[in-house]
């Protein structure tokens, strides 16, 4: 088969099922076989109002980023679709419904947008859904399988998927969506026999073992069950609500507990408590909710109390852009809060880290008494890859609690300055210790002390502690390395992936370009780092923030300036964009 | 002219230079072009042509349709106009969309015309006039060995050819009705019929199609008055009609076509009719008159964009032929 590289998108009105149509989509086209990134996005507004798009990109190899450009459009809605009109390619299929229930106007209709060279199937979805099922509700199935048709993909990957979806609501209801599947597939069989032979027939690629369609809310969840998590607390935000529904699903059967709280700063009041006590507990909140815990956060790291705690960035700040993506809480992260209360921020940069870097988080909470941050976004909580089903590493899973031993019992240090700067930790239940957990400056017997001797002392074991957690945390990772470049990307988080796309083009364009992706953000390897920014005559530091956050947490260690690529649009990064950054910077 | 919209309804030679005539001399109108058939403005005549092989596709294209949105046109191609609203200028789109326009210009061009007596096998025979057609014709070829080809019209004659180049078996059945609106006589029947046989071609001796039917196996059974035959395809080849079906409640004068007067009106304000699907009134001979042949729709298109845009231009036709009643405008008749 030659290079597939297609994306796809589905638009439509809320309540036209678009974003229904776009899961049952990705789950066939992983069945059969492709690779898959998709996201969805969608209005903050109640039903009935506000565009739904799902942008679903698959290949045969590798896919590590959304495209800039749709290759095929699902059209539910024709007013809503004009939208998606400027990033069709000039060949574009498009499927539209052309029997809608009115009459549309020619300023809300699709077609006078589109070019005659694009590749136009008008299907009457609702129609064909209302002939097959007596509703019309079934349209997006009925669009589907057009789709299906028109790209000679099998029926079975998506009977799966619609079985899958629908086989718990009765047989009713799955035969109902599967007649209406059928009904779109055969039409466009016949009615566009002719006009599908210029599209590249798809098929299957083959089935690869294992691979599980997850979306990184799910991932996160899974590593955290798979950490042994034993209390979540939180309160709904987006984009974070869906690591919460989905414990609230699966927890209990692990024998975990998940309470909604009144809201943030009790959520994390609760973890705190929950990990005072010696167990694992976590909870997950977006840009204002972290604003909210900033204070108990500050006090975890001044008591040395462990923590779990998301932060799914969205477009901030405040309230800002909800159901929108962005990289600009890297600062608060990192810094937020009152005093030097230095803690572990670590950002994963795709569906699989999200698992790797929870499961790992609460080891490294545990060893190091402080709050872990995961640093995520919209767009890294809310798509969806199809990676291979994440096994946890045993080494991972492991208890990471520094205890006290016995000698210790009568003269116990709860903040004994070590060298490494990690103090036993004796929990509650422990005969003989005392626990002590307290937001004043203390002593390592946890009793007051304002002195300055005892201040710097302290501040200086917490810091330690800290920077000697750089070898639990994940290190950066330079992309095939090849010795000198022109130029050197540094990136974090969901934005890797185009970058690493856009690397991959400018080598091909014959571009000396090198990438280095910084997975723990504070601490970070500054070493490494720095190594890989000597080997690079410029820096390019691609970021969706308005500043460059990161660049100015690690610009200093370049001899010179750093080149900053920000976004605030609300939306991944592209290769695209990325490789015109590189391009600029490349020609001066 | 200004927030003018002019639409152009069909994209055959006449309705092509409508519109390119309309974007030249009304240059703040905006214009659109809408054809139900995809691809751009072709040369009917190389369609046998292509099928052999001796053409590539974009050699039969006038115009690509790139070429319009570089000239300013809304080029809407694979849409079709299912009805028209003269009183409040809207027209409505088999995909359920509503334009409005200021002009309008029809030009639809005709329709594959199958004989009442023969409609009921419509579905058993292929016809052959736009570009989809013959990829239909293309891929049924594929697996064919005969063709049956009934009716005669011009287009049969030179398809008929090609199939002869590309070794298929031809059978013919010359009907008297292939050259709507006049009909064959004998005399010319006669001279056909031999030239066809001289080709190769086996010339069916029969007065009336009984009946057909698909062959389990593949391919049609025809029964005639006098013999039955077995072809791969069967192609019916009866000329064109105009393709004014859905404006039958429009409003418009109707009659063979669009019955328009000598500057190509309807009747109704900006409305204009132009190309095969016109019947044009001539005052000498106080009739009207229909146009067959590539030029004449040029010229035709080119009258009745300048009379939308205000100027007063007849529609001169070259020559007149008045064939068993009825005034036809061809050239290629006089060729032929």
């Amino acid at each position: 088969m030659s290079t597939v590289d297609l994306t796809i998108e589905i638009c439509g009105m809320s309540g036209d099922g678009t974003i229904a149509a776009g899961v049952l989509l990705n789950e066939a086209l992983s069945a059969a076989g492709f690779s898959l990134m998709a996201l969805d996005s969608y209005p903050a507004e109640i039903r009935g109002f506000g565009r739904c798009v799902t942008r679903t990109r698959i290949g045969n190899s590798e896919i590590t980023a959304l495209s800039d450009k749709t290759n095929v459009l699902i059209s539910l809605d024709d007013e809503q679709s004009q939208s998606r009109v400027p990033v069709l390619t000039d060949d574009a299929v498009i499927l539209f419904d052309n029997k809608p229930v009115t009459y549309i106007s020619e300023e809300k209709a699709l077609l006078p947008m589109l070019e005659p060279e694009m590749n136009i199937f008008g299907v009457p979805f609702g129609d064909l859904a209302s002939q097959a099922s007596g509703s019309r509700r079934g349209r997006n199935l009925a669009a589907l399988g057009g789709f299906a048709a028109l790209f000679g993909i099998p029926a079975d990957p998506f009977y799966a998927a619609i079985k899958k979806k629908f086989g718990a609501k009765g047989d009713k209801v799955l035969e109902s969506n599967l007649k209406c599947f059928d009904a779109g597939m055969e039409f466009c069989s016949k009615a566009h026999e002719l006009k599908k032979k210029r599209i590249t027939q798809l098929g299957t690629n083959g089935h690869s073992s294992e691979k599980q369609l997850l979306s990184g809310n799910v991932s996160i969840s899974m590593g955290a069950l798979d950490a042994k998590l034993a209390f979540y607390f939180g309160y709904p935000i987006t984009p974070a609500t869906p690591v919460m529904e989905y414990l609230a699903k699966y927890l209990p059967e692990r024998g975990g507990r998940l309470m909604q709280m009144e809201d943030e700063i009790s959520s994390i009041g609760a973890v705190l408590g929950a990990y005072f006590a010696g167990k694992r507990a976590m909870t997950a909140t977006s840009g204002p909710g972290f604003a909210l815990m900033t204070e108990l956060i500050a006090h975890a790291t001044v008591a040395e109390i462990p923590a779990v705690i998301v932060n799914a960035q969205r477009g901030g700040p405040a309230t800002g852009l909800p159901t929108k993506t962005e990289q600009s809480d890297l600062q608060a992260a990192v810094f937020g809060g009152p005093g030097d209360s230095a803690r572990i921020v670590i950002a994963p940069s795709n569906v699989r880290e999200c698992y790797e870097y929870t499961l790992k988080s609460f080891q490294v909470a545990e060893k190091y008494q402080t709050p872990v941050v995961i640093l995520t976004d919209f767009f890294l909580h809310n798509r969806v890859e199809n990676i291979d089903t994440p096994k946890p590493d045993i080494n991972d899973m492991k208890d990471g609690n520094v205890m006290p031993d016995d000698s210790s019992k009568n003269n116990y240090k709860r903040f004994e300055n070590t060298e490494s700067g990690i103090s036993p930790r004796a929990v509650p239940g422990m005969e003989g210790y005392i626990f002590a957990a307290t937001g004043l400056e203390h002593t390592e017997k946890g009793m007051p002390d304002y002195t300055a001797k005892n201040h710097t002392m302290m501040s200086e074991k917490r810091h330690r502690k800290i920077h000697n957690a750089l070898d639990d945390l994940p290190k950066p990772e330079e992309y095939r390395p090849e010795g000198a470049y022109d130029i050197g990307l540094i990136t974090w988080g969901s934005t890797s992936g185009a970058a690493l796309e856009a690397v991959r083009l400018a080598r091909q364009n014959g571009i000396k370009a090198g990438m280095l992706r910084v997975g723990s953000i504070f601490p970070y390897h500054a070493d490494e780092i720095q190594e890989f920014m000597d080997k690079c005559k410029e820096i390019l530091i691609p970021e969706l923030n308005f500043e460059g956050q990161l660049a100015n947490l690690i610009g200093h260690l370049h001899r010179k300036e750093v080149k900053r690529f920000n976004m605030v649009t609300g939306i991944p990064m592209t290769a695209a964009e990325i490789l015109g950054a590189v391009d600029k910077v490349i020609s001066g | 002219m200004k927030d003018q919209h002019f639409v152009v309804i069909g994209n055959g030679p006449a309705g092509n230079e409508a519109a390119l005539t309309l974007r030249e001399h009304a240059e703040d109108a905006r214009v659109t072009l809408i054809s139900k058939e995809t691809g751009g403005c072709y040369r009917p005549h190389l369609i046998p042509s292509f099928i052999s092989g001796k053409f590539a596709e974009e050699n039969l294209y006038v115009f690509s349709p790139s070429s319009y949105k570089e000239l300013g046109i809304k080029y809407r191609s694979g849409q079709e106009v299912v009805e028209i609203n003269l009183k409040t200028h809207e027209i409505f789109l088999d995909h359920r969309e509503v334009i409005n326009y200021d002009g309008l210009i029809l030009s639809l061009g005709g329709k594959p015309r199958i004989p009442e007596n023969l409609q009921v096998f419509s579905d058993l025979m292929l016809t052959l006039k736009t570009v989809h057609d013959a990829k239909v014709w293309t891929e049924a070829l594929e697996k064919a060995d005969t063709v049956l080809m009934i009716g005669g019209d011009l287009t049969s004659l030179s398809f008929t050819s090609q199939l002869i180049k590309m070794n298929k078996k031809v059978v013919f059945a010359l009907n008297e009705e292939a050259f709507w609106p006049m009909r064959f006589s004998r005399e010319l029947h006669d001279e056909v019929a031999e030239k066809l046989s001289k080709k190769g071609v086996t010339v069916l001796d029969y007065s009336r199609i009984k009946s057909m039917n698909n062959i389990p196996d593949g391919g049609v059974e025809v029964h005639t008055d006098h013999e039955t035959v077995c072809a791969d395809i069967v192609g019916a080849f009866f000329g064109l009609v105009p393709d004014v079906g859905f404006l039958a409640t429009s409003g418009l004068k109707i009659d063979r076509g669009i019955l328009v007067d000598e500057y190509l009106n309807t009747g109704f304000e900006g409305v204009y009719a132009t190309g095969d699907c016109a019947q044009v009134y001539h005052p000498e001979i106080n009739d009207y008159w229909v146009s067959i042949g590539y030029e004449n729709a040029v010229a035709l298109g080119k009258t009745a964009a300048f009379n939308l845009i205000g100027e007063k231009v007849k529609a001169e036709p070259e020559c007149i032929f008045n064939i068993q009643g009825f005034c036809v405008n061809s050239s290629w008749w006089m060729e032929f």
